[in-house]
């Protein structure tokens, strides 16, 4: 591999309880304030990974940080670069068109309100019909894992995890990881049978 | 009018610990925490609890994470649960699947009523941890703004647990020298602890009569505020409405038991959590944090140090060796502050020379080590004096009631900041000893007689009901 591939954070079904904590973690590193109590929180918790729990699999999917990232592809204004290793949505610029949502192939971007000090941003201008009349629209704004960039401690979902069911994959590392795991297993099937 | 006052109040005796089954995940993080095996339910399904073996400790509240997201759309309104939940309207905290029913919208309806005179309580962790919920470092000790507080809601007696913690040391200790003197059932064990007291009564009723006969500093408080307290205010016993705020979901079952109105009314009529007093203050519009530091109401507001450790693992052993030294020997007790009875989760034994006795005690931390020294108990292989036992993980500072600590890493550090903080408020008293309360030995001389007495026992003590 001659290229430093973008690391992503993978969560491991079999260890997965389903227990949210990730989802916890995550939406409140994202907020101003890092609350540490829930009365301290003052707006609804907004995760950037989403918990999938069907009758047969639980487990959080997030953002892979693909290396030709089609969300970026496709964004109309730029507003999604790549950043040091890291996928970033810029979210002032995005006009929420969902272009990236549409073009995401693990559904990783959702489309979220905006909360300055408890209360809702609403858009500059727009407004909508609703039965109490012309209201603002809320700003709604496209939203990802972004490996917690900025943050020293590093991805707060692994760091919560109770089950210790997610990790950081540095593909690199990975890749060197499972060559000498081979090797090691190579070796040990042919001293099973010539000793 | 015993009746009426029941409307009033609203007493309701429905279940305290819910799990929404709409937002449980089946994960069963509360069933690993659970000390009573009180939920139930299969791998990945909702679950529920059983109310019978349930303690109403609200460890699962505490540990609950799955919570109602904006991303979920076949779930109930928002509005909806906050209604079903007891909570103001105006609360604004994300929603877990396992909660405690709120009762915040009662106090403030009381508190509009002016036909009642209000008396509020707090117990002593709720003064190392509300803060928390404004933003204040955790643990962070604040008895002065939270008596701002309570005042600036409008309660007209800002009365404290503490004050009649020091009361429950005086009779806890009176009855501990009474059964080591006479022969009386040992080893005595704490009553404080109402979800301990529900577990001994349903899991090891043979072992009722080691539980020590007084009442919680909680039951204590409320049936002085309508005795004792209605006569410092020259107020009718029914027009006192008696609030607790506590760090415990449990105290809401306590102070529902039917024997709980020894006053000739219910003794505390509403208790509330710490939580729910943050959301009482961020409703009423407070800013809690620049609150200028008030003291709390005289008399029944007057505490000691060794009231406040009533909040720690160790604490109420701690402040009834203080006293029984000194009401034993006659002499000063050579150190206040005891180090070995103090620490975290699990099993402390000890032995103190009181004079010629050598007295045997232990502390029991986490309802899970419990059973170990019952079972022990049992076998005859415990020969202690007496027992301390706290449900919660290091005592009632980590109460199903306390700020919900959202991170895992984040809770040691809220057990060990909240537990110092309240041994440094011990320290800054002035007094630190029960019997040296001024206003406690005036009860004594003006109302109660002496602990033990007929009014004590009348008022102050209680018994337990076998639920097996």
């Amino acid at each position: 591999m001659s290229t430093n591939l973008n690391a992503f954070i993978i969560a491991d079904p079999n260890k997965c309880i389903g227990c949210r904590v990730c989802e916890v973690a995550c939406s409140v590193t994202h907020t101003e304030g890092a609350a540490v109590t829930a009365g301290m929180i003052d707006a609804p918790l907004i995760a950037k990974l989403y918990l999938v729990k069907t009758a047969t699999v639980t487990m959080p999917i997030q953002c892979r940080h693909c290396e030709d990232a089609p969300c970026a592809q496709v964004c109309p204004v730029a507003a999604i670069t790549q950043t040091k290793g890291n996928i970033i949505i810029d979210e002032s610029n995005c006009i929420g068109c969902k272009t990236c949502l549409m073009a995401c192939p693990f559904g990783a971007i959702d489309f979220v309100p905006v909360y300055k000090n408890g209360q809702i941003v609403s858009q500059n201008g727009l407004q909508v019909e609703t039965e109490d009349g012309l209201t603002e629209k809320e700003m709604v704004v496209a939203s990802k894992c972004d490996l917690c960039a900025g943050h020293a401690a590093g991805p707060a979902c692994v760091r919560a995890c109770p089950e210790k069911a997610l990790e950081i994959v540095v593909p690199k590392q990975e890749k060197k990881k499972r060559n000498v795991d081979a090797a090691i297993s190579l070796q040990d099937a042919v001293k099973k049978f010539i000793g | 009018m015993r009746k009426d006052k029941a409307r009033v109040t609203g007493l309701d005796a429905s279940p305290i610990i819910h799990i929404d089954q709409e937002l449980c995940t089946g994960c069963q993080r509360c069933v690993a925490i659970c000390p009573v095996d009180a939920i139930e339910g299969s791998k990945g399904q909702p679950q529920t609890v059983s109310q019978e073996r349930c303690v109403a400790c609200g460890q699962c509240v505490q540990i609950c994470s799955a919570y109602a997201s904006i991303f979920d759309d076949d779930i109930a309104p928002r509005e909806q649960k906050i209604a079903e939940r007891g909570l103001l309207p105006s609360v604004k905290e994300p929603l877990f699947a396992a909660y405690n029913r709120g009762d915040a919208l009662k106090v403030k309806a009381a508190l509009t009523n002016r036909s009642l005179f209000t008396m509020v309580q707090c117990a002593p962790a709720v003064r190392v941890a509300i803060a928390e919920e404004f933003g204040l470092p955790l643990g962070s000790l604040t008895p002065g703004q939270m008596a701002a507080a309570l005042r600036k809601i409008g309660f007209a007696r800002v009365y404290d647990t503490n004050f009649a913690a020091d009361v429950t040391i005086m009779e806890e200790g009176s009855e501990l020298i009474q059964r080591v003197t006479t022969g009386g059932t040992l080893p005595m064990f704490t009553s404080c602890c109402p979800a301990w007291v529900k577990y001994v009564e349903q899991t090891y009723p043979e072992l009722i009569s080691h539980l020590s006969s007084c009442k919680s500093p909680q039951q204590m408080a409320g049936v002085l505020f309508k005795t004792y307290g209605a006569k410092v205010d020259g107020v009718e016993p029914e027009q006192v409405f008696s609030v607790s705020v506590m760090p415990c979901t449990c105290k809401k079952f306590e102070c529902e038991r039917p024997e709980m109105e020894a006053s000739g009314y219910r003794d505390v009529d509403v208790v509330i959590t710490t939580r729910e007093l943050a959301q009482l203050i961020k409703d009423a519009g407070i800013d809690f944090v620049h609150l200028t530091e008030e003291e709390f109401d005289k008399p029944l507001g007057t505490y000691t140090g060794a009231a406040t450790i009533f909040g720690v693992t160790g604490g109420v052993m701690e402040a009834a060796l203080r006293t029984g030294y000194e009401l034993i020997t006659k002499e000063a007790v050579p150190e206040i502050s005891m180090n070995f009875v103090r620490g975290g989760e699990g099993i402390r034994k000890a032995s103190v020379k009181v004079g010629d006795l050598t007295l045997k005690v232990a502390v029991v931390s986490g309802l899970k080590n419990a059973k170990v020294m019952m079972e022990q108990i049992k076998a005859g292989k415990a020969d202690f004096h007496f027992v301390e036992v706290m449900c919660c993980p290091v005592g009632c500072v980590s109460g199903g009631g306390q700020p919900k600590v959202l991170l895992p890493s984040d809770k040691p550090g809220s057990y060990v900041s909240r537990t110092a903080n309240t041994y440094v408020h011990d320290e800054n008293l002035l007094l630190r000893k029960s019997h040296d309360n001024p206003d406690v030995q005036k009860l004594y001389e003006t109302f109660l007689g002496e602990p033990l007495g007929h009014e004590s026992h009348h008022l102050l003590h209680t018994h337990y009901t076998a639920r097996k």
